[in-house]
Formats: C-alpha cells, structure tokens, sequence
C-alpha cells in the first residue's frame, strides 16, 4: 500500500531531490493496536477472582439451635484424593463408611441422591481429615453449592470418625 | 459530446481516525487493568462456580494462606493499618522509627513475627523476600499474633469484612486455625477467594 514515488525516466538534465510522499503506512501500526487492545481486553475480564461465602455458627450464641435428625444427616470427610461418608454415629457397629471421589459421577451423584431421598432437611457436617488440603474443603463446599445443599456444617475431626475411616482401611 | 472520464479513486484510505481510535482504547485498557500486585508470596486459589465478586466496599482485611501454610494479613484501610502498626509496637515493646513507620504504611501486607519487625522494616520488600524474612504470622494457641493484628484492624474500622485467600495446597489445619482465630472474636462470616470455574449442567 506504500506510495510508490513516480520516477522521471532517466531523462538528463538537472537532478531534484525526490519529493517523498507525507503520508506513512499506518496499516502495521493500527495492527498492533488492535493486537494489544484485544489481549488486554481478554485479560482484564479473565482474571477476575471470585469469593465463596461462608458463614460460620456464631460460637457465644447457645440459644436458638435447631435439632437436626440423625437420620437426615450425612457426616462428609474430605480427605486428598478421597471422600469417606457415613450415616448415623460414628463408631457404632450398624454405621458402615464408604468412600468415594471427586469427580461428578462421585459425590455429586451421592449428594443429589441423598439429597432426592430425605429431602430439604438433609444437612450434611463436614469434618476433613487431618491430611486433606484446603483445595478439598473448597472443592466439596463447591460440590454442596452445585447440587444446591444449603444445609453444611464445617465441623472439626473427632476421634471416632478418624478410628473409623483408619479401621475401614479404605 | 465531451468524453465522460470515471475519476480514478485512490486505493488508499486514510487511516488517521481509526488509529486514533485503537490507540485510545489501548490506552484505556491498559490503565484500568489492575495487574497482579508482586505479592510478598504468591498464592494460587482453588476454583469454584461461586459467581459472587470480591466485595470490597466496605474495605477488608485480607488473611493469606501460602501453600508451607505461613499466614500473612494485609487491608485495604489505611486507619486500620495505622492502628495495627502503633498498637502492636506498643504491645510488644518495639520501638519504631519515623521511617520504619512509612515503610510499614507502604507496604502492603504483613507477614513476620511482632519480634522480627524492626529488622524487617528497616529493608525494602524485595530485600525481605530475598532473606526469607517473611515467616509468617504466629497463630498458635501458645502465641496468637494474628488475633491481636485483626483485632487491632477491627478497632480502628469495625466495618471490615474478613476475606481468607487460601492457597490450593495449603493444608486445611491451617485454614481452621484462622476460621478458629476469627471465630474467637466473634467474626462469623468469611469471603473465600476462589479462581473462576465453569458450572457443570
């Protein structure tokens, strides 16, 4: 797209300095603009960091505690690569623990099946293990918001769980 | 009847205004986008679907879990650092100078023991990065800084609210001490920061 100076033809005579066209090519340079608009574009929507709610239960208040049925509980413990669940008391001889991962045909299907049998009052208590990473906790809070679980307590390991989940050797 | 010429129209069109044009908006783009500030340590969030931002009106306190599980703290709020700074010198006898004062201000985030603090703010930050300065803040039942930073930011700004950045590696132990730590003044509601993530159908 260059102008091209038009050139004389050889004739003799008196040498001009060529006359240069004024205007410049701006094509590689809109290029770039456009090339540095789109990538930071991209870049300002990409790397936006979103937050998760999480509220904990208020530890000076006793009063207004709703009794939650043992039957409508399920007792989660996200470990590493894993999941144990159980239903009921732990330590007790009829509780059986499972395990499963973290994948969507794992807890999710677990949770949205649990969640179809008892109904809105399933409340799930989570108690990770001590070898679990925070990414586990994060994931499994994420795995209750999919399957759309309001009902979650973040609860510490106790004994009997952690006996368990060593026994059941899983 | 005089020959009727077609004008010949030039190829080339000019390209002033449209350059203007891509030029300003890169120029915009570029100053409203907020770069990764150089993070004492870099943390990687796990992902969630949450689709809520940062809520960041009311100012926050920030409490970062790097993934060797060292705490640091930052806040948005210059009042609440300034009462951070004068009350923990205070608290731990540590007498500091005009200078270390500013440099304290400046500095975004705070990450080493109450002890270490005047060593660590007589140097620049990448100097401190450099030695290993940044161990962290104490928060262990023996010895719990990190209530005594929060509590101090809270005093001076009641309104801010907790975000806990987490490193993805980090271990959850760690997590549960700060949500332990947090709970233990009577502040129940966190922000966990995630990376964004796709939701499943």
């Amino acid at each position: 797209m260059a102008e091209i100076a038009q050139d004389g033809g050889g004739k003799g005579g008196k040498k001009r300095a060529k006359k240069m066209s004024t205007k410049i090519d701006m094509t590689p340079m809109v290029d770039l603009g456009f090339l540095l608009i789109t990538f930071f574009m991209l870049t300002t929507t990409l790397s936006k960091p979103v937050t998760m709610q999480l509220s904990m239960p208020d530890k000076t208040d006793t009063k207004e505690t709703s009794p939650v049925k043992l039957s409508e509980t399920l007792t989660v413990s996200p470990d590493e690569k894993k999941i144990y669940y159980y239903q009921g008391i732990p330590g007790a001889p009829d509780t059986k623990l499972e395990v499963t991962d973290y994948s969507a045909t794992g807890i999710r299907q677990i949770l949205f099946d649990y969640k179809k049998r008892i109904g809105t009052n399933f409340t799930i208590v989570v108690k990770p293990t001590k070898g679990a990473k925070y990414r586990n906790m994060v994931d499994f809070l994420d795995e209750c918001s999919i399957t759309e679980n309001k009902r979650y307590a973040l609860l510490e390991m106790d004994p009997l769980t952690e006996k368990m989940i060593k026994d059941s050797g899983k | 009847m005089p020959k009727v010429s077609i004008k010949r129209k030039s190829v080339s069109l000019d390209m002033t205004a449209m350059c203007d044009v891509a030029f300003l908006l890169l120029t915009f783009f570029m100053l409203t986008a907020k770069f990764r500030p150089d993070e004492a340590v870099t943390i990687l969030p796990p992902t969630s679907v949450s689709e809520r931002p940062v809520n960041t009106q009311t100012g926050t306190i920030t409490i970062s879990v790097a993934n060797d599980g060292k705490i640091f703290m930052s806040t948005d709020n210059k009042e609440a650092q300034q009462s951070m700074l004068d009350r923990m010198a205070n608290r731990y006898g540590v007498a500091l100078s005009e200078k270390q004062k500013n440099n304290f201000m400046a500095s975004e985030i705070v990450g080493y023991p109450a002890g270490a603090m005047r060593q660590v703010l007589d140097l620049s930050k990448t100097e401190v990065k450099a030695k290993g300065l940044y161990q962290g803040i104490p928060c262990d039942s023996a010895d719990n800084q990190l209530y005594l930073w929060v509590s101090y930011a809270k005093l001076a700004a009641p309104s801010l609210s907790v975000v806990i950045k987490g490193d993805a590696e980090s271990n959850y132990k760690v997590f549960n001490q700060v949500v332990g730590t947090l709970q233990s003044q009577n502040i129940n509601v966190f922000q966990l920061v995630t990376g964004p993530e796709n939701k499943p159908k």
